[in-house]
């Protein structure tokens, strides 16, 4: 399929008159800058990819080994103090529900469902005392997501989108993919604005559906709206507007106006080609466990098919960044639901986790070799998060409850240094070794925007009297992740 | 060009342009506002100082302006040798005061008879006109419900809708279009059940201490006694008091939650002491009657229902004492036995949920020894969710088996099959399986189909009794092993199966207890003398004619505000300890866990001369607390809510406040930029009426609010580029209401109806657990969805989308002045969602039925869309484009021009 009728089928539309007037004049990829001014520092990342892992994953079965916990499986569980846990489900100590085994040139110890990350392990960094405030969902959810532990602060795509601005105007600086069943735990205001000004604002997107961005062309509505006519439309409203705008000078919000139509009409040809992964190389795809046709899945969760979503978006991702989108956010796992579609696994680990693991593992691990062979692995930062971690010992069943006391993040490009771990749990991953020294989501977030060129406590906003920051009062740049 | 010089230049508001924006890394060092930290006396400072009437300065000029806000403005101008601009042309005046005042275009016919009217007051009756329409309270009721962070979601974690918060915006719309006095506004708010008790308006005001979110799971999962649970409460409280002293005063109170306020005079105590004003309520739905004769009359019933009770209650009372020692022995007996038969919160075991019912499930005992069995009973479960109650769960097909080995792989006695067919459902009839010679140390249950829930299928039962050879229950409190299981104490879990309690009763129980009934009523009636029944028959007939009555009542409304909470399960509230309010202790660094000293109910202490602890006495009721905290606010010599008012609607009047920052009085906020003016105003508006409509005609009829905003000052620009001296009236882009009503309105689409509950432009999805909130399965031509926007349903989590690009406020967080953006998401909106172009085709068949040439039709057109007929190449434009393309085409870009979004 041509561009041309790529974009047709994307809904018509503005497209049309685009193609005629920019395709061809204009690269698609779109002026990249080759410096970023207006930063505090050298930066040594420009963009970031944050895969959040919605509903909690285990940070025991996937990423921190505990011999311990298999020398004790099954015996009764002793925390060495009393635990309050979400479900009070702490029945006894729980192996972890793969075997783990050394990657890399590091040596990490990943568990066999994430195997496939062993392939560029040294890339990555692991944090190990990773500390929350809550083992409520939404609350922990919007500390990860936004550095508050309450609605109304802005997503941290929208602070990277303030901070930076855009590298691509054709493009919206900060992009969201939805796990496609449905939003975690606080839905669209995890990647609000809040108090930013609206455009900096997560737009979502979704790869492969018939509305990719809500509103990028006319849909069933508009039947009335033909392509010549839309390109008439454009042509009378910009003459209209200018005389308009003539009679009130010095009005630069009219003239502003005037270029968001123009920008939005680029738009409609840019964002349809940076999801078009028609042009993909079969092996390229298979590599992200992308399906060219996917089959009927089954109607249980099976890793195949969490690969060929998760992929996708991971790939959507890399054309993304690579188009000059500043951050990109992807999600896996959707609210609480039956069944279950996310990593709260009360009841089993092995059933969730084991799919959802396996499928994100596959287009992460690709992704990053992406990154990397097309050398935009350097300048562009990988972060790997989920609310909190679960507890060491089991639920009572083949579940684990919550565990916000203890979890773990991995991070990867972007300056960031490979084949590290900085910050250990104590022997069974409930608390951090140091428990005077864990690490807090304010030092994740302080350690991005440092990568980014940015002093956290430098990137404020004034809202309702208080200088406001991603980070809060807190965070500290952790010093062994930069590179 | 620097950040601030750029915004500078852009005039009004907070502008940002597309996504290039200039990185605000430097700007962040410099910041616009005050800033100043606090030297001398901290509460020495212009918001805390006490008001004081200035006296109106003379100008200069010729001619002493006939409205005091102009002698005020007027002067500041001279003083910087600027004069205001030249009085705007009618047609600009009635489309700038109708969208100002009613967030709607007037029609054309409304235009040109103000374009012609002679008379010279016609400006002023047609403020007049505009403010006694029901569509101001409507306009102006989204301002304050912007302030309040109103919404009907909760917000956070699954996002639950709240079907009775509409009570609370129809309050606010109602008291604006009534003129109501700011005082009495203020107070029903914060304690309108205690001021103002059996007012319907007192009643749902309260409201406003519930707009905001909640935290359904960190209540209603999670009890007070757990750090979650005292974290969610917490948050919970600290939204109510942000919202009502950042509404009130324009205080920022939340930065004095972890240590004493960094720039202003509030301490860590007079935030915790806030606290302790709302330490007794929650948020939840309150019944009640709106029509007070009815509830006179329901409160009538219930006295004489009341007595009725306690007169028989006292007969009672000498029967039982005739009754004597036989009659507690058996009352005894009942009661142990009604405990036995209900009342039990320990459901059963319940497996996983599963999409298909063939799913195989299976839950076994361990009787701890092989032992001969000779019967099994079981005992389906009750729950209420979707509807099921008894029988929850009860398999469609099962076995049970025995055996001695604990996997069931070998020596299995099948003891019941209902494999090959479907059982009915035995809802809570127990269910029993005789069984003869068999010996094992195990017991399985296994469905082999299971039964359905809502859209998935589960195995649930609330007893297993295995009987040994006694009859005795051997399965009571034996170990309990199951493929699988919720485990959700204290309803489900797997021991649940085996604690010797079902809804129905176990064996014997129930029979038991109508046994015991029956003998005790033939006890009371030996013991009861001829005249007393007599009596206690009159007051059986009275007592049923008064439930009767009761009954015959409208039925009462529901609104959800803040009150006191009385729940069963982890969110309790209050309600169980009488209301008395939860102990509020100043936290250390703000955290649960590190409790300091107790404090007590007050509010701020930096109003100098004012008292800010409340001494309310040993006893008192949780009320009094609000109460103290309304009149507080309220006071004549408290400045800070007469300021805070008049420079919120002087904003909406003109662009920007008075004082920049309308949530931030303080020294992080910005200093007002005529400080005479707004004492001015603040003490006209205490010592006036207090209806905001008297303040809206005194700003609307000013010199400075009919000029024009589109003449050229070089001079003025130089000297004040951002306007800040009123030199020129500002250009404003309508919000995101006033777009999407004023485009339904010039549709032919509008529906004015009034009030009740929100219509949904969405379709919910999933409700059952968390709601999806799918805007795009919402059809734009449903017509319960063209009501204005103050009546649509707002949702947190999943904002409307169309509204959202157009920067609505966010439910989440209190608004006092929208951010104003144009970005490519917005011109991508407006051009193509659903709605604009229902309405564009809407607008364009209307146009088409007025008939005549395409050129009469675009002139149509364009006086409803824009005010004002085309100029002839505008006319000419437009005709050819309609011609060309549609008339539709041609309406949906009249929508999207820059005029339409602008009012001059």
């Amino acid at each position: 399929m041509t561009r041309r009728e790529f974009l047709w089928n994307s809904g018509g539309g503005l497209g049309g008159i685009a193609l005629a007037s920019l395709l061809g004049q204009e690269g698609l990829l779109g002026a990249v800058p080759a410096t970023v001014s207006g930063t505090h520092h050298r930066p040594k990342a420009r963009r970031v990819i944050q895969l959040f892992m919605g509903g909690a994953a285990s940070h025991v079965d996937l990423f921190d080994y505990k011999p311990d916990l298999i020398r004790y499986d099954g015996k009764p569980s002793d925390f060495g103090e009393p635990v309050e846990a979400f479900q009070d489900g702490l029945g006894p100590w729980m192996k972890p529900v793969w075997p783990f085994r050394p990657h890399g040139e590091c040596g990490k110890m990943l568990g066999d469902v994430v195997s496939d990350l062993g392939r560029v392990v040294d890339d990555m960094a692991f944090v190990h005392n990773l500390v929350g405030k809550t083992g409520v969902h939404s609350q922990a959810t919007y500390l990860q997501s936004t550095g508050f532990q309450l609605p109304g602060f802005p997503g941290m795509g929208a602070w990277v989108s303030y901070g930076l601005g855009s590298i691509n105007e054709n493009l919206p600086a900060f992009v969201v993919l939805p796990d496609h069943r449905g939003f975690a735990s606080n839905g669209p205001k995890n990647w609000d604005a809040a108090f930013l000004p609206g455009q900096h604002a997560g737009t979502i997107l979704y790869p492969g559906s018939a509305t990719p961005i809500a509103d990028l062309f006319p849909g069933k509505k508009g039947g009335y709206i033909t392509a010549a006519g839309e390109a008439d439309a454009q042509r009378v409203m910009a003459e209209l507007n200018r005389r308009h705008a003539a009679t009130r000078e010095g009005d630069a919000r009219l003239d502003s106006r005037i270029r968001s139509y123009e920008l939005a009409a680029r738009m409609q040809l840019a964002a349809p080609e940076a999801m078009d992964l028609s042009r993909e190389p079969d092996w390229l795809l298979d590599r992200y466990g992308v399906r060219r046709n996917p089959p009927t899945w089954p109607t249980d969760i099976n890793a195949e098919e969490e690969a060929h979503h998760f992929g996708t978006k991971c790939l959507v991702a890399r054309r993304l960044i690579e188009r000059g989108v500043r951050f990109v956010q992807i999600w896996s796992g959707n609210d609480n639901s039956f069944p279950r579609r996310n990593w709260d696994s009360h009841e089993d680990i092995r059933r969730d986790h084991g799919a959802l693991a396996a499928g994100f593992a596959r287009g992460a691990a690709a992704l990053i070799e992406d990154l990397r062979q097309r050398g935009l692995l350097e300048d562009t930062l990988v972060l790997w998060t989920t609310e909190f971690g679960r507890m060491p010992s089991s639920q009572g069943g083949k579940g684990r409850d919550h565990n916000p006391y203890c979890f773990t993040n991995w991070l990867c490009g972007g300056g960031i240094r490979g084949g590290v771990t900085c910050g250990e749990s104590d022997q069974w991953g409930y608390k951090p070794r140091d428990r005077n020294n864990p690490t807090t989501v304010y030092d994740i977030h302080a350690t991005m925007l440092h990568l980014l060129g940015i002093d956290h406590t430098r990137l404020t906003f004034r809202h309702n009297g208080v200088d406001r920051r991603l980070t809060d009062v807190h965070g500290e740049v952790i010093q062994g992740l930069v590179g | 060009m620097a950040r601030t010089a750029f915004l500078r230049r852009m005039g009004a508001g907070i502008i940002t342009l597309f996504w290039l924006v200039i990185p605000p890394l430097q700007a962040a060092e410099a910041p616009k506002a005050a800033g100043r930290t606090p030297a001398g006396n901290p509460t020495d400072w212009w918001s805390l100082r006490p008001l004081r009437r200035p006296s109106i300065p003379e100008v200069r000029g010729p001619v002493q302006p006939a409205n005091p806000v102009d002698c005020f403005l007027t002067a500041a101008l001279e003083a910087k040798g600027l004069h205001a601009s030249p009085e705007s042309d009618r047609r600009t005046l009635i489309r700038r005061l109708s969208f100002d005042l009613v967030g709607l275009p007037p029609s054309p016919t409304e235009i040109e008879a103000f374009v012609s009217d002679s008379d010279p007051m016609a400006y002023e009756r047609l403020v007049d006109r505009l403010l006694a329409s029901p569509r101001y309270g409507e306009r102006w009721a989204r301002h304050w419900l912007d302030v309040v962070h109103y919404g009907e979601t909760h917000g956070y974690d699954k996002d639950k809708p709240r079907p009775n918060a509409w009570p609370y915006r129809d309050y606010v719309i109602r008291s604006l279009n009534a003129g109501k006095p700011f005082s009495r506004f203020v107070q029903e708010q914060v304690a309108g059940d205690v001021l103002f008790p059996g007012t319907r308006d007192g009643i749902e005001a309260p409201g406003f201490i519930a707009a905001g979110p909640w935290d359904l799971i960190g209540h209603e999962e999670v009890p007070e006694s757990k750090i979650d649970g005292k974290v969610a409460r917490h948050l919970d409280r600290d939204d109510m008091v942000v919202n009502t002293l950042q509404t009130f005063t324009s205080l920022t109170v939340q930065c004095a939650q972890c240590h004493n306020h960094k720039f202003d005079p509030i301490t860590q105590e007079d935030y915790y002491s806030l606290q302790a004003v709302f330490a007794a309520v929650d948020r939840t739905d309150k019944r009640y009657d709106t029509d007070p004769d009815v509830a006179r009359r329901r409160a009538e019933l219930s006295d004489r229902d009341a007595a009725l009770t306690q007169r028989r209650r006292d007969i009672d009372g000498v029967i039982h004492g005739r009754a004597g020692a036989p009659l507690k022995e058996l009352d005894q007996r009942i009661a142990e036995a009604t405990r036995n038969a209900k009342g039990s919160e320990a459901f059963g075991y319940h497996s996983q949920i599963e999409s298909r019912p063939d799913r195989v499930k299976w839950v076994q005992v361990d009787l701890g020894k092989t032992d001969e069995i000779t019967g099994i009973v079981l005992h389906a479960a009750r729950d209420d969710f979707a509807g099921i109650g008894e029988g929850f769960g009860f398999p469609v097909r099962y076995r049970i088996e025995a055996s001695d080995d604990a996997a069931f792989e070998s020596s299995v006695v099948m003891l019941s099959d209902h494999t090959g067919a479907d059982v009915s459902n035995p809802r809570l009839r127990p269910v029993e399986a005789a069984v003869s010679g068999v010996k094992a140390r195990y017991v399985r249950v296994t469905a082999t189909r299971l039964a359905p829930r809502s859209n998935d299928y589960i195995f649930a039962l609330a007893e297993l009794e295995v009987l040994g050879s006694d009859r005795r229950n051997l399965a009571q409190a034996a170990p309990v092993r199951a493929l699988d299981s919720i485990e959700a104490p204290v309803r489900w879990q797997r021991a649940n199966l085996v604690d010797g309690w079902a809804p129905g009763g176990t064996r014997g129980v129930a029979s038991d207890l109508a046994m015991l009934q029956r003998e005790r009523e033939a006890l009371i009636a030996r013991a009861t003398l001829v005249e007393e029944q007599k009596v206690l028959e009159s007051i059986g007939r009275e007592a049923a004619e008064v439930k009767s009555a009761l009954n015959a009542l409208p039925p009462m409304s529901v609104s959800y505000v803040a009150t006191v909470h009385r729940g069963g399960g982890a969110f309790t509230g209050t309600g169980a300890k009488g209301g008395k309010p939860r102990p509020i202790f100043v936290l250390n660094r703000g955290n649960v866990q590190k409790p300091g000293r107790e404090v007590g109910p007050g509010t701020l202490s930096c109003v100098p001369a004012l008292p800010s602890r409340f001494e309310l006495g040993e006893g008192h009721g949780e009320g009094e607390r609000r109460a103290a905290l309304a009149r507080w606010l309220t006071r004549p010599d408290n400045p800070l809510a007469w300021r805070s008012m008049v420079n919120r609607v002087w904003q909406y009047h003109f662009g920007r406040g008075l004082v920049e920052t309308p949530n931030d009085f303080g020294r992080m906020g910005a200093l007002p930029s005529h400080p005479e003016l707004l004492e001015w105003l603040a003490c006209e508006f205490r010592d006036s009426d207090q209806s905001l409509k008297t303040l809206h005609r005194l700003l609307v009829t000013s010199a400075a609010y009919r000029q024009r905003s589109d003449v050229p000052q070089p001079a003025a620009v130089e000297v004040d580029a951002d306007n800040r001296l009123l030199w020129r009236q500002s250009r404003r882009k309508l919000d995101a209401e006033s777009i999407r009503d004023a485009v339904i309105l010039v549709a032919g689409k509008l529906n004015l109806t009034e009030g009740g509950p929100s219509f949904r432009d969405f379709v919910i999805e999933r409700p059952e657990h968390s709601p999806h909130y799918e805007y795009h399965l919402h059809d734009p031509e449903d017509p319960a969805s063209h009501r204005r926007s103050i009546y649509r349903f707002i949702v947190r989590s999943q904002q409307q989308p169309f509204m959202t690009v157009l920067d609505c406020a966010d439910p989440s967080m209190q608004v006092g002045r929208r951010n104003e953006g144009a970005s490519p998401l917005q011109a991508l909106a407006l051009l193509n969602n659903p709605l604009m172009l229902t309405m564009s085709r809407h607008f364009s068949d209307r146009v088409e039925r007025q008939g005549g040439s395409v050129e009469e039709q675009v002139t149509w057109a364009h006086q409803w869309a824009l005010g004002r007929p085309p100029a002839p190449a505008e006319r000419a434009l437009l005709a050819a484009h309609a011609r060309a393309h549609g008339m539709a085409q041609c309406c949906r870009a009249l929508f999207n021009l820059n005029e339409f979004a602008y009012v001059d």
